[in-house]
């Protein structure tokens, strides 16, 4: 089990196109796009992983604090 | 802007610019909000319309169609190719230019356009809304209306705020890649799908062509968390293996929603439409006919709504029940069928394209088909067939 409070999910900004597909699958609704900004309420985030997958370029990753 | 409206549309993609347009045409006070700089851009799309839809709304003109269509063609990943003639007349788009002339329509009709305005989210009244909250080029504003029509893409989150369930299952949802190629030689007036699962798992490829050598390169595929390659891999395999010579002059990106509709489209002082509704075509992932069907269907059911001066989601819900009459049916059969189609193997279903290529193109018939596929993978037939005699 991953501990919510040392792994969050990271963006590949030299990857993300903005262009969404995480937003609409994310159940707690916390990615936020806005133009060229993709914002994860960390807080909010299940670790759910539904948006990794979704994602076309591969931009997004659960990264494990104490690994 | 003003601060009172009747109907404010979030999102000036084919279904918003559509549904501002008809509630300006019956005299609403109508804002129509782009979150973007400029209407049309992004180009998230393949870009092919079937003319019959399409003409219901807009008047075809050059300036907006890229290429005209005579037939699609059905690959697979051995090179056997199926050509047939398009159920009905289908063109290329030019979207960005398109979207902006629907957009101007729009405003032609009466509807205030503003563009860089992003919805933050509705300001609520009991259990009805009275208007959304905005960031209008980086100013927090308020505009209030009596209905919202979500028409915020794949990315909304419009009907969340609504209270509609929106969040698609992995298994009804595509995530895309699409190139602009351009020095890449295909035949201009055929639409090519591509299938395989090795080329696009659960998904296809498309290669859309745009006049002047150019064309859509795209795929969609399913969205499975064992997958280690991305959709851009597979879009990157796809074109190398068959576009040595060519150019990129875009890549688009993106997820779409493939549910066959929100199980409510519909709230209290609200409706969404095109992607926000999941109007995509199930099979497909097609939406620019459905979008502007559904904008408009909403669009109607606004006007009728506030001159009846009852917005509650039961009487909103009328626009569901319009947008069942026209769709409903064929929807759910294309998402029985791409369901079925999922758990063929790739080498049956190369073998019905196969079988199918090597028939006559201008005599072949649905009922050759089912043959074919009788022969090669009965399962599907049984699987689809109860839905072509039930539904």
């Amino acid at each position: 089990m991953i501990d919510v409070a040392e792994a969050y999910v990271s963006v590949d900004y030299d990857h993300c196109s903005y262009c969404g597909a995480c937003v609409a699958v994310c159940p707690p609704d916390c990615i936020t796009l806005h133009d060229a900004t993709l914002m994860i309420d960390t807080a909010a985030c299940t670790l759910c992983r539904r948006c990794l997958p979704a994602c076309p370029t591969g931009a997004l990753s659960i990264v494990e604090a104490d690994a | 802007m003003k601060s009172d409206y009747d109907v404010i549309v979030i999102g000036a993609g084919p279904a918003g610019s559509i549904a501002a347009r008809t509630t300006a045409q019956a005299g609403l006070a109508t804002l129509l909000l782009e979150k973007r700089q400029e209407i049309g851009s992004p180009v998230r799309c393949g870009e092919a319309v079937g003319l019959e839809t399409l003409v219901k709304f807009i008047q075809p003109d050059p300036k907006w169609i890229s290429a005209e269509i005579d037939a699609f063609s059905l690959s697979n990943p051995q090179g056997d190719c199926l050509v047939v003639p398009p159920e009905e007349q289908t063109l290329m788009l030019e979207r960005k230019i398109f979207d902006r002339e629907l957009a101007r329509l729009a405003a032609e009709a009466g509807a205030e356009v503003i563009v860089k305005a992003r919805a933050t989210g509705l300001i609520k009244k009991g259990p009805g809304i009275e208007g959304v909250r905005l960031n209008v080029q980086g100013q927090p504003r308020e505009a209030h209306a009596k209905i919202v029509i979500g028409a915020d893409g794949t990315e909304s989150q419009s009907p969340r705020w609504a209270g509609l369930k929106s969040i698609p299952q992995l298994k009804d949802y595509y995530t895309a890649a699409q190139y602009l190629m351009t020095n890449i030689d295909v035949n201009p007036r055929i639409c090519q799908y591509h299938i395989g699962w090795s080329l696009a798992p659960g998904g296809y490829c498309w290669v859309f062509p745009k006049g002047d050598k150019k064309a859509n390169v795209g795929l969609v595929m399913w969205v499975d968390p064992k997958e280690k390659k991305t959709a851009i891999d597979y879009l990157n395999e796809f074109v190398a293996a068959r576009f040595p010579d060519r150019s990129i002059l875009s890549q688009i990106v993106g997820g779409i929603p493939v549910t066959n509709v929100l199980p409510e489209m519909a709230a209290d002082g609200y409706m969404a439409v095109g992607d926000a509704a999941h109007q995509s075509d199930p099979l497909t992932a097609g939406g620019i006919g459905p979008s502007m069907c559904g904008g408009s269907l909403a669009g109607q059911v606004a006007v009728e709504a506030i001159k009846a001066g009852d917005v509650s989601a039961k009487f909103l819900k009328q626009y569901e029940r319009m947008w069942d009459a026209q769709w409903g049916k064929s929807y759910r059969r294309l998402y029985r069928i791409r369901h079925a189609l999922l758990k063929v193997p790739e080498d049956k279903l190369s073998h019905i394209i196969r079988q199918a290529s090597l028939l006559d193109a201008q005599t072949l018939s649905l009922k050759d088909i089912a043959l074919i596929v009788m022969k090669s993978y009965p399962q599907l037939m049984l699987e689809v067939i109860p839905y072509f005699l039930g539904q």
